[in-house]
């Protein structure tokens, strides 16, 4: 091979030349970091953020051993909560460190995941597929260089945010031996996606199929776990979320679970490298196939093709919010059994009028309608993606107002997002009706799953206004999904003033099926969605195309 | 209406950036007209300003008789284009996106892509992803080549083709031409223009510095001139109109003003001569004189900058 040449040449000449496989091997790393100069920092600030956010909003709610206690008993005996935090470790014998992790622990360990796929795909398929990679490879530069540098980078990058996970739990006051170990499950999960989503980067067919693949096995370890959490407790050695959640960070630390995730990233990582081998330069290992060799008749205008481009990823949301929601209406009626629980009356309380589970499934409608909203924000950037990547222009230099080619990804966007809210809802209702027997609950969360849906099209309107007023604008639409995040779940933790909860549409949907229908906040917001579009259209007739 | 094309003293800035910078530019029905100018002097910004993707700051642009800002939709119904840089979506195969633009604009003839399909030697099941940069261009061109546009828009259309491909590509816009459609192509490739366009319209820095027919492009030029004499020539590098004399004793090579051409051959001939080689100045040579250092022509603009 080659490497054995050129290291016989090395040290024949005493010059201390690196083995060709990862020649340049520090240049792509530097390279690297050079890309990620902005992107790198913005990750580890949003990350350990709204960590520490959580954390400070979760220690300043329970401050007596009584609030703790109440909390504990709640988490252990709802199965919702269970499969949405975990199993409830150190819950028997509460302390506030197991009360933290039992609620930022899970989605910490999701969003160092989620960081680690998006890195990963960034520098390795991605790169492929603008063929700068090509550029990269034709100068002296290893096989292997690109990858190992893009696995060490952002295993560093998990690492050091890691670092920052486990300082911004020792800030709030957490003992030292929970913090590292919480900060060493988030880097040993964030190593084994760096591995998978290495895999994934050999594997697939895009780039963006990679990090469909990477986000699925994340998904599945999500849902994994979940069924373990409620029920066969041996799943969670199925799932590396599972098994991060079990080294249990402040509650009685157990450090050798750290060893089946070494193991994991271990495997992935190498099997990346091997697969690397047998590849060619931007194809997977799963071949691209042929397709049609002309075009159906149906595929004829701007939003038939908006459909084809984005049947796909509506197909994969659809699938996941449809689990979710049999996943909720399974465990519904679990809350009921809880009604006597005094923690419980008092949540009861601060949600209003309806029976508990009609809270717990305004609360889980709420939750499927801000995670949906990811596709309703991103199925509106597709405009965006678009006319970055000079596939607007042909389009619109043949009979296609700029309008309607505006309004076809608009429309799969808000159509797509009503059927996620629809085949989410009956799935509620189905999960309910297989706990239960009872049909009484489809109805009224269908209903729900509508009015959430008024909210989507808001931000989708949103988005859509300021993909109107130009490409660099559009992405901010993210910022109107994350507030509905930060009031729908922060709100009441960080103590928003109602002001500010007013920005995300979601706070003026009636919390159906708890609270009645109300016609008129869902009118107005309407009316602001038809507002926005109605900039959209303004806007994108008046200015320069890409 | 004469012209497919008029701009008139158009102006668009991007930021400090005077992408077209007063352009004055003609295109006549049936026309197919060639467009030069090296990389960055505005002849993408031109053809997506007609194509309506773009408003000029100032100055006015008709095509077909409409206006490209304004009346788009309505325009582009005769209107067939060809990006410089071909972007297709990676999933849909390249008959998909032939058929599929075809279906936009409502002209599909099935008979005529098979045809063209079959021409330039595409794989029309493959998916867009795997497509080399020439197979991209490929499609581009079935897409715009198969329709019955009256304007068919091409901004280096040739830019990824081999030879072959770049032959039928000629024979392609031949026939075009020969139905009396008009073709607008920017190029690098200057045999290509010569052999196709029957005008040029030159760029430089957003304005046109040159326009024409070939043959009066020429006429503006210098021929190249290589004789023997009996006697040797004296006094050549003083007549009007002569330049880059080299005599090699054999023989002597220099380029003559045309319009200098008839006098410069009368007082030749007076040193009895041998043998003569008379060559027309080539476009590439028209092109280098105009970018070049020594820029020999005058521009067609008054006071345009140097």
């Amino acid at each position: 091979m080659t490497a054995t040449a050129t290291a016989d040449v090395a040290a024949g000449s005493g010059v201390r030349v690196q083995p060709a496989p990862l020649a340049a091997f520090w240049r792509q790393l530097r390279f690297i970091a050079r890309r990620d100069r902005v992107r790198a920092p913005v990750w580890f600030a949003a990350v350990v953020g709204l960590v520490a956010a959580s954390a400070v909003s979760v220690v300043a709610l329970y401050t007596t051993d009584e609030d703790l206690q109440s909390y504990a008993t709640l988490a252990q005996a709802n199965v919702a909560f269970k499969a949405v935090t975990g199993p409830g470790y150190g819950l028997d014998d509460v302390t506030l460190g197991a009360v933290v992790m039992n609620e930022v622990a899970l989605y910490t360990y999701v969003a160092v995941a989620l960081m680690a796929v998006f890195m990963v795909v960034r520098h390795t398929r991605a790169e492929e597929e603008t063929e700068r990679a090509e550029l990269v490879r034709a100068a002296p530069v290893g096989r292997y260089a690109s990858l190992v540098a893009t696995l060490v980078w952002v295993s560093g990058l998990v690492m050091v945010t890691s670092v920052g996970l486990t300082g911004a739990m020792l800030a709030v006051g957490l003992d030292a031996a929970g913090s590292l170990a919480f900060g060493a499950a988030s880097a040993a999960i964030g190593v084994v996606f760096v591995g998978v989503a290495a895999v994934a980067a050999q594997v697939a067919v895009s780039a963006r199929a990679a990090k469909s693949l990477g986000g699925a096995v994340l998904g599945a370890s999500f849902v994994v776990r979940g069924v373990a959490d409620i029920g066969n407790g041996w799943m969670i050695w199925l799932s590396p979320l599972g098994i991060a959640q079990a080294i249990r960070p402040f509650a009685d630390e157990r450090w050798w679970v750290l060893l089946p995730l070494a193991a994991m990233a271990f495997v992935t990582t190498g099997a990346a490298v091997v697969l690397l081998g047998r590849r060619d330069l931007g194809a997977g290992i799963l071949r691209q196939q042929p397709g049609p060799s002309t075009g159906s008749p149906r595929l004829g205008t701007p939003f038939a093709l908006a459909v084809r481009l984005q049947r796909g990823a509506l197909i994969g949301w659809m699938v996941g919010l449809a689990l979710t929601g049999y996943f909720i209406g399974l465990i519904a009626d679990e809350a009921e059994a809880l009604a006597d629980n005094e923690a419980v009356a008092e949540m009861l309380a601060r949600a209003g009028q309806g029976s508990i589970t009609e809270s717990l499934l305004a609360t889980m409608t709420l939750m499927v309608a801000l995670i949906g909203s990811g596709f309703t924000v991103s199925s509106v950037l597709r405009l965006r993606t678009e006319e970055n990547a000079l596939r607007a222009d042909p389009i619109l230099a043949t009979p296609v107002d700029r309008r309607r080619w505006f309004a076809s990804h608009y429309s799969v966007a808000v159509g797509g997002s009503l059927l996620l809210m629809l085949a989410s809802g009956v799935m509620i209702g189905f999960g309910y009706l297989s706990a239960t027997g009872r049909t009484d609950e489809f109805l009224p969360v269908m209903a729900a799953a509508s009015a959430q849906w008024v909210a989507m099209v808001v931000l989708g309107a949103f988005t859509l206004a300021l993909a109107g007023l130009g490409t660099r604008w559009a992405l901010l639409g993210w910022v109107g999904l994350v507030a509905g995040f930060v009031v729908g779940f922060l709100g009441d933790t960080l103590d928003l003033p109602q002001w500010a909860r007013n920005v995300s549409p979601f706070e003026h949907v009636p919390a159906m099926p708890a609270a009645p229908f109300d016609a008129a906040p869902l009118l107005i917001l309407a009316g602001v969605a038809v507002a926005f579009t109605a900039v959209a259209m303004v806007a994108i007739r008046r200015r320069d195309l890409g | 209406m004469d012209n497919a094309i008029e701009m008139h003293d158009v102006v668009k800035t991007f930021g400090p950036t005077r992408a077209l910078d007063g352009l004055d530019l003609e295109v006549g029905v049936g026309e197919v007209h060639g467009y030069l100018g090296p990389n960055g002097a505005g002849k993408s910004v031109t053809i997506r300003t007609l194509l309506g993707l773009l408003r000029q700051d100032s100055g006015e642009v008709r095509l077909l008789g409409g206006d490209p800002w304004r009346d788009a939709v309505s325009l582009h119904r005769s209107i067939a284009y060809v990006p410089g840089d071909v972007s297709l979506w990676p999933n849909l195969s390249g008959g998909e996106i032939i058929d599929y633009f075809a279906r936009l604009r409502g002209d599909l003839d099935i008979a005529k892509r098979d045809a063209l399909v079959e021409r330039f030697e595409l794989d029309p099941r493959k998916k867009a992803s795997t497509y080399s940069k020439g197979n991209r261009q490929k499609v581009a061109l079935v897409t715009a080549l198969s329709s019955d546009a009256e304007l068919i828009l091409l901004d280096e259309p040739t830019s990824g083709l081999d030879p072959l491909m770049s032959t039928i590509f000629e024979e392609c816009v031949e026939e075009v031409a020969a139905e009396g459609r008009t073709v607008f192509m920017s190029s690098h490739i200057l045999a290509e223009v010569e052999k196709l366009c029957d005008r040029v319209s030159i760029i430089r820095q957003g304005r046109i510095v040159q326009r024409g027919t070939l043959d009066d492009l020429r006429a503006t030029t210098r021929t190249s001139i290589t004789v023997s004499t009996e006697r040797p020539i004296e006094g050549l590098d003083e007549r009007e109109g002569v330049h880059a004399v080299r005599d090699d004793e054999a023989r002597v090579r220099f380029e003559v003003d045309n319009d200098q051409l008839g006098p410069t051959m009368e007082f030749v001939a007076s040193f009895g001569v041998v043998s003569l080689v008379s060559s027309p100045p080539t476009l590439e040579e028209l092109f280098m004189r105009e970018y070049g250092d020594e820029a020999h022509v005058e521009p067609v603009e008054e006071g345009g900058e140097r």
